[in-house]
């Protein structure tokens, strides 16, 4: 709902604001990729090096791969900041959004649950196929454990192990392709695996290989999130 | 009819990102907040960026709101029933 006191300036003020960057938005609409730049570049010569059907794919993978790399560190980074901030040894409780359980969300998460888990793996697995890849597959993975935690479902609890372990060794895994890459190819995530035909699911050489493992990190890493978020302060149980 | 369509999506998200900032309800704003990246989705999906699209779907419509909702939640005061930065 809009406030009572809104005057006609903030309106007036408003529409001509975003008359003007319909404007720009115009101006923009007639620029074209010109042929010298650079992403003209990268598309021309993305079809020789890495047969992958999706070209943003492989610029983040492969012609970005560095790039990637650190910013997997950085989110690494940051999912660690807030472990830091959060105490875990408080008495917790599961956050309550809703006044009662939700019949419809309890049992519709048991159908809903495995269609989104096999959702994200799809989207993570064709990354070079079609939009998608590593970062977008694994959130969507989270996003299913937030709909379990959202259900309480046998009040659900993270195993923390199992996820350290998967997240470790995915890390360690995008690090070793990088390094098998400067060993074999002399460039480091250079591709040494046969690239395949353009279209098909075994193409694109070391990319898909590298998106599984990008989104197994970020699942892992993004679950921890939800559940640092999920997780409150029980304040009937603290005695002070 | 493409740009037609970007016209649309653009006004209606300024629209919807004014509203936002006058919202006087926190939780209503970030509910809001969360249609604002639903919308941005079309706008990234219309302007032939469907990667980029699907990551604001999943993050802005889904991750973020939610974070949102639980800091709001987190920072209420019992007493008053408001937010600590109200």
């Amino acid at each position: 709902m809009l406030k009572k006191n809104i005057s006609l300036e903030t309106i007036v003020i408003s529409l001509f604001i975003s008359f003007m960057i319909v404007l720009i938005l115009g101006v923009l609409q007639n620029i074209t990729l010109t042929q010298n730049s650079l992403g003209m570049e990268l598309l021309k010569i993305n079809e020789s090096t890495t047969q992958s059907a999706n070209a943003v794919t492989s610029v983040v993978t492969y012609f970005r791969g560095l790039d990637t790399l650190g910013e997997v560190t950085i989110l690494f980074l940051a999912i660690f900041g807030i472990s830091l901030g959060i105490d875990r040894s408080r008495p917790s409780k599961i956050l309550n959004i809703f006044e009662e359980d939700n019949f419809l969300l309890k049992f519709g998460m048991k159908i809903i649950f495995p269609l989104i888990i096999l959702f994200g793996f799809y989207i993570i697995l064709h990354g070079h196929l079609s939009p998608g890849g590593g970062f977008q597959g694994g959130v969507i993975i989270a996003s299913g454990f937030l709909l379990m935690f959202l259900a309480k479902e046998n009040n659900f609890n993270l195993n923390h192990k199992i996820l350290t372990i998967f997240e470790s060794f995915s890390g360690v895994g995008f690090v070793l392709f990088g390094v098998l890459g400067f060993v074999l190819v002399n460039n480091f995530l250079g591709n040494f695996l046969p690239l395949g035909v353009l279209g098909n699911f075994f193409s694109g050489g070391v990319i898909s290989i590298i998106y599984v493992f990008v989104g197994i990190k970020v699942a892992s890493e993004i679950t921890v999130l939800v559940e640092y978020f999920m997780k409150i302060k029980d304040e009937g149980k603290t005695n002070d | 009819m493409t740009t037609l369509l970007i016209t649309f999506t653009f006004i209606s998200l300024i629209i919807l990102s004014i509203f936002i900032l006058l919202q006087k309800d926190i939780e209503q704003s970030v509910i809001l907040f969360m249609g604002f990246s639903l919308g941005s989705t079309i706008l990234f999906f219309l302007f032939s960026a469907p990667d980029v699209a699907l990551t604001e779907a999943v993050i802005g419509a889904g991750i973020s709101g939610f974070i949102f909702l639980s800091s709001i939640i987190q920072t209420i005061n019992k007493r008053t029933k408001k937010s600590c930065n109200a």
